[in-house]
């Protein structure tokens, strides 16, 4: 398109890079910046459901005919990122059973499609349920990988020429004449791919439109632009088990609580969650008590949770909103559903909208709206392709899933990977040189983490979530110096030690929240690997010179100089 | 000195107290469905002790080694995945990876469940199956053939058969065939009339294998001798295969036939008193750790508690050492004893030694924790034979440099691989005991 | 009983080893319980005593001009310099031709697979190519190993300054290996002549001039070092390993030569069955009760007992979300009431988690809350012993032979 609108869309969460690609698909030039890595904020921080809609059948019956609709339409477009697992809702002896049959029946009028299953076959489903639970729905809840989801969107984004620019933060919003006119950005380390250690650089980014695409941020975005956005921000604890207790979504039947599902979430079970408004969506502490709840509550579900392994615990903030003069107590109260804040029309503010609220399961939706919006804006007519068009990795899924033995794999590896990269597999797993696995918990292969250094620079925590590598049991004790290796020598040692250096200390954040039992023993492997053997802690790299002449120089020399 | 280890325990006096921390679990299995060893991934802290413990690991390649094999495959699973790499079927179920692994990871477990499941799916008209079930049952050949031993002999040791079953079945033609007894122990111990001795509180189950009643019943009159002079009553009741190559082969459901018969017998003489007693480690490590990792029978926990390896028994419940101290042999030569890898997980890997080191006039000299490299069928096959020779060069070279010539072992199938490596006669340490003793 | 023995030794490792070998010597019959494979199996191989006493970021030349800085609960502070001297004599007594370093009590500074130096007391000879000149070093890596990338670790070593030139270059692996064959296929892989001389071959092209060679340590399985010194004869240049792991064949070579001194000694050993609890008799331990595969846990006697069982790695400590504690003998394992004072928040601060373990008295008896012995005639070595941050210090190896030959010799003793 010659002369296309440009538009910036702020925030590289699943909205903002939905937005992203909806747009550009639509001919729009966009450009879209992120402060962190893609995801950094919720969307990867929640639980990785793809709702069926049966959560909200009872409360929230528009939000959930929405999730049936859109849980259709990214089982189709998003293969590789989705596994359809199902779901019950699990009654035990002390749920009502009138909750029960609402929430059939709160199914039904959403046509959500159901299952009665009885206490036997819920048993025979899903053996490591409790042996008194007494009956279940079966609803088609399924399992999506919120990264991969993420960053499929802003590939194919940046396939109909969009620009992606992440660790970009915006430092102002510019405003020409009661309208936004674009922003500033600082670029972390320069704008690009990331490179650890190069210096930063700052840029004025001009757009015709802007989208504040940024949840529980939008706030301090709105701030910046001088107008008053109320984001609630409610936090929730989520803590992820070493493997699946479960192969289905199991959710508590009863009304809205703490600690009720648990999701299959790739090869760990995630339990979740709690729901707490804080202040400040990067500023509220993560507490002990939050994870000993999920573990205590859920195991009345599942009682093997009580001896199982936990490898870490993390939190995220939902971006919860509610139009001003509302004023619910509790968030839990809180409408799921979202808001396009048009600025001209609330605030006088022309030139930017906000999108907030909502959830991750109607991201596209989301985003469909708000680009019919900014199209309407500009008076285009372009259709919303994003329910039909597949995103990269899952044009033709079904086809690969035969050929994974193709790579020179051992079958789980070939099958995971498979997984994972979708119709991509073949042109990322096919290589010319040896392709060791680098991280064995996740079955990540060499190939793999180069693609993922190819689109992410030397962000290894954007390889991370890309390719799960350091996410399994370990929790990178044994792998994260192995992707380091690959980022040498495209680029230079000191880059990929603080490369190297970042990664680490985020996987020990979460892990944290996991140490005791096993994990805390990993831990201590951890700490004596990279410690005791490598000499990380202390290495001489950071220091003065070390005088190693006054240190044993072999038995010679010291022989000879010491006279002993 | 008590006889009854278990009254003992029960008259701690008032100042003595006895505290048992919980014991290591296993994933009970569940008939349900396949049993869902995930959790099992749990423990592993990715240390690779059982990698570098792993012997098939150090000379094949195309063995990915235990680690892959069990957590990590395990954890890698969702409940549609039913493809298990074929590489399992490289794994000799020597069992190493169990005693390495410093954190309770159900390796074997995982293995064996793996290998059932990969061999679910196999073709049952494959040359590989059609091999591996013929050399898992052992025993039913072993009961045909031990009826004409001496044309089953001439036939087995056949340059043509052998050709055959290379060719044919994928059966090594380097080894020469177990010659049977022509008198099987099953048969002298009722032209015996059964055990010498009666006795309410002294009493045994024989479980001897397949091996040592077709094969090496010198072996297993040694136990019924060595016993009855301890003063114990000998019941040898009806049984089948252990399971332990049906294990190593994937065969779990004849397997499962055979362990639910000897789980009924057996455990209906626990009731009656007796102790499960077995003269080879990797019998006893089928009914004390197999059977309850893989089965859930009535009575399998049972038969696991109460069973025995045969000098063990005897160490724990009788002054066996004492015994073996007081006495002395003449003439007797040197020996270069191998211990078995199952011995390992039970604790059993030194007690040989231990014993006859006490033995005035017998020199033992171990020749070091290397496998054997046979592990049962193993190294039968055609294509495992080179790194089955491979994995046992090392001990091959320890005997070789050992002062004796004649060699001791517990396991049958080590005991076949030590011949076949250095042509040396291979005795069972029951033997020497039953010479000392008896 | 049938089995008795004067002295029981908890743990087949570093500690335990050294415990019984200590208390063989002293003329004690010794009988050493070991459920698994030791941790040594992914230790570096290196026996490191003191390299970091506080939190300073400079390691010390001399660990014994440093012991004063280490707090009283510190198992050095516990058996004072004449007791890591006893550790040490003891393992140079049994690894005299595998290990150097007894020339000086001065620290060496040891190249790593990272492209680090970490300071150490004793180092196999297998590594002593690489210490302390200023000779050109060429470092080699494989394609097929991702763990060690050549070419980064030099760039790390001329980081850190060290006076020697480095370059780094990685080659195929010189046999026609599946990626994922094991370290000790690899290793067994090397001991072939004609794998030796096909990778001397390709290293020989880079040489340019380096004068010395420094590999992963994966030369051979075995100690006799014949990998080694065939490279050396093909490249005409010394050649060293560099350490790393897990796994660590280093770990795995010192575990074979301390299971050949047991053997030597006439330790009696009982391996692959656990320790699950004991009998006690007043103050006294009068058994370990060991469940030898079948559940049904057997008295295993003895007068005097040494607890090596390991720390939070080796499985001697164990935690819930609970609290600590130490599972065989229950002894007092000090920590902080709230998990989260376990850890600190940056990943390599001084956890309290890393210091976890059983505190002794003078004697290396460990002690109840009140500071009161548990069992007359129970010690403890190693890792299951508290007080240290061992990967911070580098001391692990050092307070495992101090204590252990410390504790076998008293056990010894006491009978």
């Amino acid at each position: 398109m010659v002369n296309a609108p440009t538009v910036l869309v702020i925030g590289g969460g699943s909205t903002g890079c939905g937005i992203a690609r909806d747009l550009a698909m639509r001919g729009f030039d966009i450009t879209l910046v992120e402060k962190g890595n893609l995801t950094n904020g919720t969307t990867g921080r929640m639980h990785g459901l793809l709702h069926s809609g049966g959560r909200y059948a009872v409360a929230d019956q528009a939000s959930a005919k929405e999730c049936i609709a859109e849980n259709r339409i990214l089982r189709d477009i998003a293969s590789h990122c989705v596994e359809m697992t199902g779901g019950l809702f699990v009654q035990r002896p002390e749920d009502s059973g009138e909750y029960f049959r609402n929430k059939l029946q709160g199914c039904r009028e959403c046509d959500i499609p159901t299952t009665v299953l009885s206490a036997a076959e819920t048993r025979a489903k899903e053996p490591a349920l409790a042996e008194d639970v007494e009956r279940s729905i079966a609803v088609p809840d399924g399992a999506i990988d919120p990264f991969r989801l993420c960053v499929a969107n802003a590939l194919s984004a940046q396939r109909h020429g969009a620009r992606i620019e992440t660790h970009a933060e915006v430092t102002d919003v510019l405003v020409e004449d009661d309208t936004v006119v674009g922003c500033n950005v600082r670029h972390h380390t320069g704008p690009g791919k990331r490179t650890h250690r190069a210096p930063g650089t700052t840029e004025e980014i001009r757009a015709d439109y802007v989208v504040n695409a940024t949840g529980a941020w939008a706030g301090q975005i709105g701030e910046l632009a001088g107008v008053d956005i109320e984001v609630r921000p409610s936090k929730g604890a989520m803590v992820i088990m070493n493997v699946r207790q479960v192969d289905t979504v199991i959710n508590r039947c009863r009304p809205k609580g703490d600690a009720d599902i648990i999701v299959p979430h790739e090869t760990t079970a995630i339990l979740g969650t709690t729901d707490k408004e804080v202040d400040d969506p990067e500023g509220y502490p993560e507490e002990q008590w939050e994870v000993d709840l999920m573990i205590d509550e859920l195991s009345e579900l599942i009682p093997v949770l009580r001896e199982s392994r936990s490898i870490r615990s993390f939190w995220g903030v939902r971006p919860l909103y509610e139009p001003p003069g509302t004023g619910t107590a509790d968030p839990t109260d809180i409408t799921r559903d979202f808001f396009l804040l048009d600025h001209e029309e609330r605030d006088g503010l022309a030139g930017m909208t906000s999108i907030v609220g909502g959830k991750f399961t109607t991201y596209r939706l989301m985003a469909e709206r708000i680009s019919n919006h900014v199209c309407e804006q500009f008076g285009s007519k372009a259709d919303c392709r994003t329910a039909e068009e597949p995103l990269p990795g899952s044009e033709d899924f079904e086809v690969l899933r035969d050929h994974m033995e193709a790579f020179g794999l051992r079958s789980p590896i070939g099958r995971r990977s498979t997984q994972r990269l979708g119709s991509r597999a073949e042109e990322v797993l096919t290589t010319d040189g040896p392709n060791p696995v680098l991280c064995e918990c996740e079955a990540v292969t060499r190939a793999e983490i180069q693609d993922a250094i190819d689109q992410s620079g030397t962000d290894l925590n954007a390889v991370r979530i890309r390719t799960r590598a350091s996410m399994g049991n370990c929790q990178g004790g044994l792998c994260c110096h192995r992707m380091a290796n690959e980022l040498h020598p495209e680029h230079e040692e000191p880059t990929v030690r603080t490369a190297l250096d970042e990664l680490y200390q985020e996987r020990w954040k979460g892990q944290r929240h996991a140490l005791w039992g096993e994990q805390l023993s990993q831990a201590m492997l951890n700490h004596v690997l990279h410690g005791t053997t490598m000499n990380r802690d202390h290495d001489p790299a950071r220091q003065e010179t070390l005088d190693f002449d006054a240190f044993d120089t072999g038995i010679e020399r010291t022989r000879a100089s010491d006279g002993d | 000195m008590s006889n009854d280890q278990h009254t003992d325990h029960d008259r701690l006096s008032s100042e003595q107290t006895a505290e048992v921390a919980t014991a290591e679990t296993t994933v009970p299995p569940s008939d349900e469905r396949t049993t869902d060893l995930r959790p099992g991934a749990d423990n592993c802290y990715k240390c690779t002790a059982c990698d570098t413990s792993c012997p098939v690991a150090e000379v094949d390649d195309e063995f990915p080694g235990p680690k892959f094999q069990g957590p990590e495959q395990w954890r890698l699973k969702r409940s549609e995945d039913t493809d298990i790499d074929d590489s399992i079927m490289s794994c000799s179920n020597c069992m190493r990876c169990d005693s390495a692994c410093p954190s309770g990871v159900p390796l074997s477990q995982m293995h064996n469940t793996a290998r059932g499941e990969y061999v679910e799916g196999m073709s049952k008209l494959s040359r590989e199956y059609v091999r591996n079930r013929i050399l898992a049952n052992y025993g039913r050949l072993a009961r045909l053939g031990s009826r004409v031993p001496r044309l089953t002999n001439f036939v087995m040791g056949n340059r043509v058969t052998k050709w055959f079953n290379e060719q044919l079945l994928g059966i090594t033609s380097e080894r020469e065939f177990p010659a049977f007894a022509t008198q099987t122990f099953r048969e002298w111990y009722d032209e015996r009339g059964g055990s010498k001795i009666e006795s309410e509180d002294r009493r045994i189950a024989y479980f001897h294998g397949d091996y040592s009643n077709f094969n090496t019943p010198e072996v297993a009159k040694a136990l019924v001798r060595v016993f009855e002079s301890f003063g114990y009553e000998v019941a040898v009741p009806e049984q089948r295969c252990s399971g332990t190559p049906m294990f190593a082969n994937g065969m779990l459901e004849d397997a499962r036939r055979a362990a639910e018969f000897n789980v009924q017998t057996f455990s209906k003489l626990i009731d009656e008193g007796y102790d499960i007693v077995c003269s080879c480690t990797s019998c006893s490590m089928a009914l004390r750790q197999e059977y309850p990792e893989l089965f859930d029978f009535e009575d399998t926990e049972l038969v696991a508690t109460h069973t025995y390896e045969a000098i063990e028994y005897l160490r724990l419940h009788e002054d066996l050492d004492e015994a073996i101290s007081e006495t002395e042999l003449e003439d007797e030569p040197a020996l270069a004893y191998h211990a078995p890898c199952h011995a390992r997980n039970q604790g059993l890997h030194r007690q040989a030694l231990e014993l006859l080191d006490e033995l005035e006039g017998a020199t033992i000299e171990d020749v070091g924790d290397s496998c054997s490299g046979i592990s049962g069928t193993y190294g039968w096959k055609e294509e495992k034979y080179d790194y089955s020779m491979e994995i046992g060069e090392e001990m091959f070279e320890e005997m070789e440099d050992a002062a004796g010539t004649t060699g001791l072992t517990e396991c049958p199938t080590c005991a076949m691989q030590m011949e076949h490596g250095t042509g040396y006669e291979i005795n069972h340490p029951l033997e020497l005991i039953e010479k000392a003793l008896v | 009983m049938a089995i008795s023995d004067d002295v029981i030794v908890i743990g087949g490792g570093l500690a335990g080893s050294m415990s019984a070998l200590s208390a063989a010597k002293a003329g004690a019959s010794v009988r050493l319980i070991s459920h698994k494979e030791s941790t040594l199996r992914h230790a570096s191989g290196l026996i490191d005593v003191l390299g970091y006493p506080t939190e300073g970021d400079q390691p010390v030349v001399n660990p014994f001009d440093a012991l004063d800085e280490l707090p009283d609960e510190h198992p050095y502070t516990v058996v004072g310099e004449s007791g890591i001297r006893e550790g040490l004599a003891l393992f140079d007594e049994i690894t005299g031709d595998l290990y150097a370093g007894t020339h000086t009590d001065r620290n060496a500074l040891v190249p790593t697979q990272q492209g680090t130096v970490k300071p150490t007391a004793r180092y196999p000879r297998s590594m002593a190519a690489g210490i302390g000149n200023d000779r050109e070093t060429l470092l080699v890596g494989f394609e097929s190993l991702p763990d060690f990338d050549a070419p980064l670790a030099a760039d790390h070593l001329e980081a850190v300054n060290v006076p020697f030139a480095s370059r780094g270059v990685t080659v195929p692996f010189p046999a026609d290996l599946r990626v994922d064959a094991k370290y000790t296929r690899f290793a067994t892989a090397l001991e072939r002549e004609e794998t030796t001389a096909a990778l001397a071959e390709t290293v020989e092209s880079h040489l340019d001039g380096a004068e010395r060679v420094a590999f992963p340590a994966l030369l051979g399985r075995d100690n006799d070092g014949s990998v080694r010194s065939s490279l050396e004869s093909h490249l005409g240049v010394s050649v060293f390993e560099l350490p790393g792991g897990p796994p660590s064949l280093p770990g795995l070579r010192l575990v074979d030569r301390l299971s050949e001194a047991l053997d030597a000694a006439g330790v009696h050993r009982s391996t692959g069955v656990p320790v699950v609890g004991r009998e006690t008799a007043g103050d006294r331990v009068s058994s370990v009760l060991v469940d030898r595969g079948n559940h049904t846990p057997h008295p295993y006697h003895a007068s005097e007992f040494v607890l090596a069982t390991g720390g939070l790695v080796g499985k001697g400590i164990d935690s819930d979300r609970n609290g600590v504690h130490e599972p065989i003998f229950d002894c007092h394992v000090p920590h902080p009431k709230d998990r989260y004072d376990w850890f600190c928040g940056d990943a390599f601060g001084d956890h309290p988690f890393a210091r976890f373990g059983v505190v002794s008295d003078g004697e290396l008896r460990p002690v109840d809350a009140q500071g009161t012995v548990e069992h007359e005639n129970l010690r403890a070595a190693g890792s299951v012993l508290g007080g240290a941050n061992i990967a911070a210090e580098k001391s692990g190896s050092g307070i495992s032979l101090a204590t252990g030959a410390l504790a076998g010799r008293l056990a010894a003793e006491a009978i």
